[in-house]
Order: C-alpha cells, then structure tokens, then sequence
C-alpha cells in the first residue's frame, strides 16, 4: 500500500471520524495555542534541570484537539522521517497515549529526543494548516511529540518492537549518534546483525557530548538506546574505526556493507591571532567536557576553566547551548558576540528566548578579530570589530560588513567558538577510493552509497552539520540503500 | 619597476596571473589528497582565466577595466597566513589565496599611486579592482562554510 492510501485508510477509521465530527473546525481554531511550562529562568540558570517541563496532560488533550486532521496532512510532508502527524495527535485527543507514542515509533525510534530538539518550527509546524491557510500558531507538534513519549516512559509500558526474523548478514554502524541509530533500527527490524561502533566511551554522540542536560537529560537518550538493544543491536564503544580496526578487517570479520555516519565532530576556528591563546576553547571541547566528562564537577579530575566574562562566538543552537552552560557554572557576564542581527541567527527562536530569559547578554553586529593574552598566555581580552549588515548572501541571511574603524576591545577571560563545525576528517582521509568533497563531506547518491560500493554515509559526515531528525532521516534511507545493496548481491 | 606604456603594465599583470597559476599548480602536484590535488588545480585555471581576461584587454586595445567598488568583506585583513604545505586543509587553501589577492590588490594600489599620468593610473586601479573582485569570491566562500553559524 502506498503512504497516500496508508494515510487514507488509517483517516477514515471510525474512531478518527466520531473524534472528527465531535468539535467543529471552527471551534478547533478558537482555541489558543498551548504554552509549554517552563522552569523559572533565574532557578534554573543555576543548575542543569531542564528547562521546558513538558505539556500537562490537561495542556495536551486541549492542544491535540486543535488538529485539524487534514484530508491533506501537509505536516507529514516537513517531518524528514514521515511521522504520521495526524494519527498520533488524534490518539492523544482519543486519550489514548500509548497509542500515540507507538503511531510516532513506526518511523522514529526516538520521540522523546526529537520531541525536545527538533526544529518543529522550520519543518512539519511550517507545513501545518494553521501557519499555511490559516496564518495562525501552528499546532504544537513537537510539544505533542514529547508528551507522547515521556507519558509511555513515564508509564513503564515502553513499547520495544520485535524482531522475529534474523538473517545473519552483519552490517556495521559506524558512530552512533543520531544517523547511526536511527540506521540500526530500521536494520534490525529487517533482520540484520546490527552492531555500532562508537569512538567514545557513550552511545548518542552530538546527543549526549552536544546538547546540555537542561535541553536533553542524557537519561532519556540512554532510554530510547536501550530500546535498541532490546531489539537486539550489538553496541562496541571506544571503538575508533580507522584506527582500532580497519574496513578490511571489518570485512575480513564478516561485515557485508557499513554506514559511516561519524559526524561533524572538527570545530571550525577562526584563523585570527591569539586564537591559541589559553582558555579558548571550542564548543566541541567545551560542551564535551562538560556534558560528557563531567568537566565541571569538583570530583572529577578533567577539570575545565569557566570564567566570569564568558564570550561565546557564533548565533547557532551550539553556542546559545554553550553560553546558558557557561552561566550555569557561574559567570558573571555570559555574551554572544555574532556579526549579524537577531533575525539572522541561526538558532532556534525558543533558545534565543530562553538564554535571554537566563540573563544572556548579546552583542549582534560584533565579529572578533583578535585575542590578547596576558603574561601567561591566557585570554584577557578581546578585540570587537563592529558590524553593519549588507545585501542577503546565499543563505538569504544579510550579509554583515565591517564599520570602518569601528572596532572596541573587551574584556573576557574565556572564549568559546562555535562559529561551526566540519565533518570529522578521519575515515574520508584514510580511504583514498572514497569520494569526498573539497569540504571533507562523503560523496553518495540517492540511496546514500558512496563511491564504495559497500559503504554508505549520512548524517553531518555527508551534510558537513545538519539537524537530529536530518541526520535520522538519511539513516532511515541508508538502511533501505543497503538491503537493496544486499538483496543485489545476494541475487547475484 | 619601471613602465614605459600601457603594454608593459598589461604584460606584467599577465605575467603576475601565470605566476599567481604556477604557484596552484605546483600546489596541486605537491598536495597528498585528491580533492585537494582538484581544488588547487581549479585555482590555477581561475587564475588563467584571470589572465585570459587581461590578455584580451591588451590585444583589443580597449583599457577599461571596471573600477566600480568591489565589496571588501576583509575576512582575509584579520585571517592568520596559512603555510602551503602538502597537507593543506581547504580552509587553509581559501586563507592562502585572500591573502595573495590582497597583496597583490595592494601592489596594484600603489602602483596607481605612483603612476606618471591618470591613464596608468586608472589601469592600475582598474587591475587592483578585478583583484578585489578575486579575494571576495574567496572570502565569501570562507564566510558562508566555516562561519556558517556565526
């Protein structure tokens, strides 16, 4: 059955039809979009407790009985993984929660991780009928996505699905992160022998060693792979492909085909002096240290410097994560500098809302050109040119220019640059018959197979830095890829 | 440098274009991997085509070389030089050649400045422009990839 008559058929069960005819449409777009609870911004700036607290189910039931339930459920068509939108909000107005979060695991294993940090706004609520046709708040997708999953969590009734069928090919999963799960799980339930090789010593990359504990608890990413271990797929950590072991060796283990999904794990630096001044950091080190390595606890003996003055370079989701933790661990002047103005950044607008809420300062229209280290060389200041914006580039953002002369010196005593990140070099550069751009991305086609016939990439490794449920979504079409690829040599 | 017409101008920007080519090309055959072997070569055939421009301008005798301001960016003006080495990453390529436009944009600059009449000098502007027009097209490269979240 294709999708568009799947969609039909499940539209016109009874059920869907007598919640339909309950409320009228107008009745619906009368009710006013729910607002997510949140904790209070001067509390929680001084520890790790998330922020958003998740929709009541009171707040859910009144928010899933906005949807509409479109004859054309445009929404499904922002969402990368196809998450059948209108079913699983319809099964939270019918009260039926469990339901809801199963509808959502039919094509995305994590709905608790990307009911947080997906940038619903961009995709399925950009596609709702609300912001479209009617120029309204869209329904609150994504916060409907979240309630789902933690109330199934929640409720200790985690629906694992199961995987009767094995056929004993061996696929390998390089990096598991968001791309790398979500491959696995669609490969186990095709029936292969599944195993993922992490670099670190913790499952989830950019989920676990990029995002705060105030914007993703790290227990919620272990339950959803837990999930996945249940279904039967194998984790091997501190495992750096590469250079524990090889592809050949791989492949003299019995691995039929690989998808590399290692991500975009090399932070870009600026290039301007002083940079390797002490104290300056990337966000990848910073982030990591801290959520992953425990950084910042007093017990712990990987310590990192977080200072009073603060700077953090760059106006994406990264940088406002690194600038709240760098207020959570006590400075006094915690700033984004970035060279454009609010409009332009890259972040998602409730981040920018929430680090301002959290006492972030912002210096928009400031670019550094220079670090000045003490006798130490340490950072103790820096140097601001100002910033005026010009015509839009080719991203559609206005382009910033520098003011003639207009350049002021701060003081800072840390620096953190998440300008952005590329693709970790490591496999690209160690496979000379490996396709590879001029930026170090993986070259692959439609189905994400690369020059190598056994070798398939998605994720940031091919992207150069995406989102989560971009990432995902090219894991879902890799794993289709390579059962083709293994159907073909079978048959051959 | 010592100029004694218009040709003689044309002729050393020439030759500053095929060395500017010479310079990538040799980069291109010392690099170790092969996207960066692709990425010098095409900096070498844009810097031919550079000369391309120029040769033309001497042969039809028309020496109107726009003079409209390029947009300066001046990423490259705060940017550590790179050193050219085998192993050069593309940012460290991009950073290579913003830096050798500018310099040679400044080397045009000046010689406007001490050229004998305003004819010379409006040739000179006129080269130094199209070499800003070369280090923007680098410099928006460079903003737009590694400055993508800034």
């Amino acid at each position: 059955m294709d999708i568009t008559d799947y969609l039909k058929e499940e539209r016109n069960k009874e059920w869907r039809k007598t919640l339909r005819a309950n409320i009228k449409p107008k009745d619906r777009t009368a009710i006013e979009k729910v607002k997510m609870p949140e904790e209070n911004p001067n509390i929680r700036n001084t520890n790790n407790i998330e922020v958003n607290k998740g929709l009541t189910k009171e707040q859910a039931l009144i928010e899933a009985s906005r949807c509409l339930d479109c004859a054309d459920p445009t929404c499904i068509k922002g969402c990368p993984v196809n998450i059948n939108i209108p079913k699983f909000i319809k099964n939270i107005e019918n009260n039926d929660f469990l339901a809801a979060a199963a509808t959502i695991k039919e094509t995305n294993s994590f709905p608790a991780v990307c009911g947080r940090v997906c940038p619903q706004e961009i995709q399925c609520e950009e596609q709702c009928f609300y912001t479209q046709k009617l120029h309204l708040p869209s329904v609150a997708i994504g916060y409907l996505e979240r309630f789902a999953a933690d109330f199934e969590r929640n409720s200790g009734k985690i629906s694992v699905p199961e995987v009767s069928y094995k056929n004993n090919i061996k696929i390998a999963v390089i990096g598991g992160g968001p791309a790398g799960l979500a491959t696995a799980t669609d490969l186990i339930k095709l029936g292969y022998d599944v195993t993922i090789f992490e670099a670190l010593h913790e499952i989830g990359g950019v989920l676990k060693y990029g995002i705060p504990e105030f914007r993703l608890p790290n227990e919620i990413v272990d339950i959803e792979v837990n999930n996945l271990t249940k279904m039967g797929v194998k984790f091997v950590k501190n495992f750096i492909v590469g250079k524990t072991a090889s592809f050949d060796d791989l492949r003299n283990e019995g691995f039929k085909a690989f998808f590399v999904a290692s991500g975009a794990g090399l932070p870009n630096f600026m290039n301007i002096l002083g940079e390797n001044s002490i104290n300056i950091f990337s966000s990848n080190e910073y982030l990591t240290r801290i959520n992953l390595m425990n950084a910042a606890k007093t017990q712990f003996d990987t310590p990192v410097f977080s200072g009073k003055n603060v700077a953090v370079i760059g106006g994406g989701n990264t940088a406002m994560d690194s600038v709240r933790t760098a207020k959570r661990l006590g400075a006094e002047r915690a700033m984004i500098i970035y060279r454009r103005s609010r409009e332009e950044m890259p972040a998602r607008i409730e981040e920018v809302k929430h680090a301002i809420e959290e006492g972030i300062e912002f210096l928009n229209l400031h670019n550094p050109i220079e670090y000045i280290a003490d006798e130490n060389r340490k950072v103790k200041a820096m140097k601001l040119q100002k910033m005026e914006l010009g015509e839009p580039d080719s991203s559609g953002r206005r382009r910033p220019i520098p003011i003639d002369g207009a350049i002021e010196t701060i003081d800072v005593d840390t620096v953190v640059v998440a300008v952005g990140v590329s693709p970790n070099p490591l496999i690209p550069r160690n496979l000379s018959n490996l396709q590879v751009s001029k930026w170090g991305t993986i070259i692959v086609n439609e189905n994400m197979q690369s020059s190598v016939e056994d070798i398939f990439a998605g994720g940031d490794i091919v992207r150069g830095g995406a989102t989560v449920i971009l990432a995902m979504g090219d894991g879902r079409r890799a794993a289709l890829g390579i059962n083709e690829f293994i159907k073909s040599k079978i048959k051959a | 440098m010592d100029f004694k017409n218009i040709n003689d101008i044309l002729d050393f920007a020439i030759k500053n274009e095929q060395q500017a080519a010479d310079f990538y090309y040799k980069l291109s055959n010392d690099s170790v991997e092969k996207q960066m072997k692709e990425t010098f070569l095409a900096f070498a055939k844009e810097e031919e085509g550079h000369k391309a421009r120029i040769t033309k301008v001497k042969e039809s005798g028309e020496y109107t070389l726009e003079e409209k301001k390029v947009l300066d960016l001046k990423l490259g003006d705060y940017l550590v030089p790179a050193k050219t080495s085998e192993k050069m990453t593309y940012q460290e390529a991009l950073i290579l050649a913003m830096k050798r436009e500018k310099a040679a944009y400044k080397l045009y600059m000046k010689l406007s400045e001490i050229a004998p009449n305003d004819t010379l000098k409006n040739l000179f502007k006129g080269l130094a422009n199209e070499e800003a027009k070369h280090k923007l097209r680098f410099e928006i490269e460079y903003d737009d990839i590694i400055y993508a979240e800034n």
